[in-house]
């Protein structure tokens, strides 16, 4: 099988949409995941890493891997992964001489047809790391 | 109807208006869609109405005396405890954080110190003023948004510093210049009228522009002329000019510029980057304003420096403060704690996944109002009130000004506010006979 | 004169002038099709309907202003609030940025009630009430970050 890798560099923000401290107010366990696990990338790379036709993306760095949904928006430069700041954004996130990198990191992104962690599930992946 | 506060961001908006009979809110008006939904919280469904205890693995519901009980045996028995958070409480809570720091020989820190609180610090020492929003309001004609999303992390800013007309001036939009640096096409930048500048700069890149700007204020002509940052060179020219032509220019410091780029201080270099260009400056000067996320952001800052001098970062031993280079994040990660109480906020959520698999093997207290990943890992949960709607209290803005914060209505189920707990624990080990 | 041909050209005068006269006035928008009783017989139908089409993309007369306000877009920011040159004239705390009083003026156009942006009194704004270039305002749909304004002929 052939295997698309490319390098990407990955920003995490806040989107009033896809807030976590809204989530956990108003949202329940699939909403969390609906609005958090997501990763929105340029439209052209969407298409050259072929999204429509696995279900998800599967980005690494050095810190972590993590599945989430890949969206594609026009407003995001190529080779740029946009993720909302939430427990999945931090999986993949670290510590650099005790500052928090969580923006420009350098990651790779491909498409897999894994599924995405439910909150449970990475809670008890904390637990037991 | 009563005007009132809204604590839904930093930028506490001091003039929308809520119609409420004292028990329920009816209407809100002139708060943006994240201020109404701070008030939604009120009724929302992940609310939390009594005191959880972790029991079997399970967080179970139990009687505040047994959680307070709890609580008090587990700070006892912890010999380097870690207090975090207090972002979303009040500045009379805060004070309550560090008299309980001081108690326990805790360590004791707000959100701020990993955020914003950086612009300060290097402020501060660079002795450059930051500016407030009436001054903006009133005065400035350049807005500069580096790095930060304004329409989306606090909505109303740009409708109270760009689309507004000040005192001094009888227009509005039409003479102040909005300039976004920012690597995507974020809402912010529909804002833009046709003589504004929109600068799509390359992720990563702002301290390669930060350098060339400086080299340019020092000696004309140093920018290549391929740009830099992925950033034209007259784009750069532009900038330029819009900065030190500017009466009254007030650069929004966002996120983006607030993790270090090539082990480099960006805000440091952008403070001295101002500095050139204010004297360069012929009719006025630059000024930077600081963005916050947690309505409190700045007030711990504010309590922490009128006590101790010192604006974060407390480590109380014997009553004394310990000089110490260590913050939250250097906490964790090497594992020097040994019991974590986090108030109003959601570290599991925040923090990277090797801190938080740290956080998790120690026990965790929590004072919240809600559901959230680290409610999932907490020992034991303190409900507590919704600061500036059920309870009142002092806020720094994003401006460091002090706005006190009215309470609207009474909070559910007799719950107690963030002061009011916090007091509970202190007076409860004081009594118990200390540790 | 391309109106004209379309009119029943009898010069019966039942509108007070001759068919050419008329003609004009309708290029100015002074009369309305209607104005002419013979066209508004069965026999004129086709020529009535052809009229009413031609005024309608000529002039605009016909055609009704809608500002709508795209409430799930809309984040409450107020800027359109601010920005409204009619409601900076009447309510003053919107100068400085400020929300409107409530209740809100008379005049007032938008006020942001339960985060959301609500278009209250169409019949101010300068696109109806302004003559000249301040007819043609449009700053509300300019300035709206989320792009949730949209002015409208229908
Ligand atoms: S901008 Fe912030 S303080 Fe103002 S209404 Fe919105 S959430 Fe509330
Ligand atoms: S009323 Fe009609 S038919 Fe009579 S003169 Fe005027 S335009 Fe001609
Ligand atoms: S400017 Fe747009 S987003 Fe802001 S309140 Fe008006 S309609 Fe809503
Ligand atoms: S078009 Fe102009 S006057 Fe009319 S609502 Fe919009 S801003 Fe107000």
């Amino acid at each position: 099988m052939e295997v698309i890798k490319t390098d990407f560099i990955l920003n995490t923000v806040r989107r009033m949409e896809n807030d976590q401290s809204k989530e956990f107010s108003f949202g329940d366990k699939k909403s969390l995941v609906e609005k958090l696990a997501i990763a929105f990338i340029n439209p052209k790379d969407f298409d050259k890493l072929n999204l429509s036709s696995k279900p998800n993306l599967k980005i690494s760095s050095n810190f972590g891997i993590i599945i989430v949904k890949g969206i594609a928006d026009e407003d995001v430069p190529e080779g740029t992964v946009l993720m909302p700041i939430s427990i999945w954004s931090n999986q993949i996130t670290g510590v650099e001489n005790s500052e928090l990198r969580y923006k420009n990191m350098r990651v790779d992104v491909d498409i897999t047809e894994e599924k995405i962690n439910d909150l449970n599930s990475l809670i008890n992946k904390i637990k037991e790391a | 109807m009563k005007r009132s506060v809204c604590s839904g961001c930093s930028l506490l908006c001091d003039d929308i208006m809520v119609k409420s009979d004292g028990i329920y809110i009816d209407e809100v008006f002139g708060a943006c869609l994240k201020g109404k939904e701070k008030f939604d919280q009120v009724t929302s469904q992940n609310r939390i109405l009594s005191p959880l205890i972790r029991k079997d693995d399970t967080l179970q519901k139990a009687s505040w005396d047994e959680a307070l009980q709890r609580t008090v045996d587990l700070i006892k028995k912890s010999k380097k405890p870690l207090i975090y958070g207090l972002s979303n409480s009040s500045c009379e809570a805060q004070l309550k954080g560090i008299e309980l720091a001081k108690l326990i020989n805790g360590f004791i820190d707000s959100n701020a110190s990993i955020c914003q609180g950086k612009v300060l610090d290097n402020a501060v020492n660079s002795g450059i003023t930051l500016t407030t929003i009436t001054e903006i309001i009133n005065k400035a004609d350049l807005i500069l948004l580096w790095g930060s999303n304004a329409a989306e992390s606090i909505p109303r800013l740009l409708n109270k510093v760009l689309f507004s007309r000040g005192k001094f001036r009888m227009t509005g939009r039409e003479i102040k210049t909005l300039i976004i640096i920012d690597p995507v096409k974020t809402a912010s930048f529909n804002t833009m009228g046709v003589r504004d500048v929109a600068l799509r700069i390359t992720p990563g890149k702002d301290i390669e522009l930060i350098k060339v700007l400086k080299e340019e204020c020092c000696a004309a002509d140093s920018i290549p002329s391929e740009g830099v940052a992925g950033l034209d060179k007259d784009d750069m020219k532009r900038l330029l000019q819009h900065l030190s032509g500017a009466e009254y220019g007030v650069i929004f410091v966002g996120q983006g510029l607030l993790t270090p780029q090539k082990n480099s201080n960006l805000i440091n270099e952008l403070l001295e980057l101002v500095q050139m260009i204010n004297i360069k400056q012929e009719r006025g000067r630059i000024t930077l304003a600081m963005m916050g996320g947690h309505f409190n952001m700045n007030g711990f800052d504010h309590v922490a420096l009128s006590m101790y001098g010192k604006r974060g970062n407390l480590h109380f031993k014997d009553n004394q403060i310990l000089e110490t280079d260590e913050n939250i994040i250097s906490k964790i990660e090497n594992e020097d704690f040994d019991c974590s109480i986090f108030i109003g906020t959601d570290p599991i959520s925040h923090f990277p996944m090797s801190l938080s698999s740290k956080l998790a093997k120690k026990p965790i207290i929590l004072i919240d109002n809600r559901n959230s990943a680290t409610l999932q890992l907490a020992s034991i949960v303190l409900p507590t009130t919704i600061t500036g709607i059920e309870c009142s209290g002092l806020a720094y803005r994003l401006d460091h000004i002090p706005i006190e914060l009215k309470k609207i209505i009474n909070p559910p189920s007799k719950i107690p506010t963030d002061e009011e707990i916090l007091n509970q624990i202190i007076q409860k080990l004081k009594s118990d006979g200390g540790n | 004169m391309e109106l004209y041909k379309y009119l029943p050209k009898t010069n019966c005068k039942l509108c007070g002038k001759t068919c050419m006269a008329f003609a004009l006035d309708l290029l100015q928008g002074k009369v309305k099709a209607d104005d002419c009783p013979p066209l508004l017989e069965p026999k004129y139908k086709k020529q009535y309907e052809t009229l009413k089409e031609l005024l309608g993309s000529e002039e605009g007369v016909e055609k009704e202003l809608r500002i709508n306000v795209d409430t799930d877009l809309c984040d409450g920011c107020g800027i359109c609030v601010t920005i409204c040159p009619v409601n900076a004239r009447y309510c003053p705390p919107s100068l400085s940025g400020k929300a409107p009083d409530y209740p809100p003026e008379k005049h007032q156009l938008f006020q942001v009630k339960g985060g959301k942006c609500e278009l209250l009194e169409l019949k101010y704004c300068r696109r109806i009430e302004a003559e000249g270039r301040e007819r043609e305002c449009r700053v509300c749909e300019t300035y709206c970050p989320r792009e949730a304004v949209k002015i409208e002929y229908v």
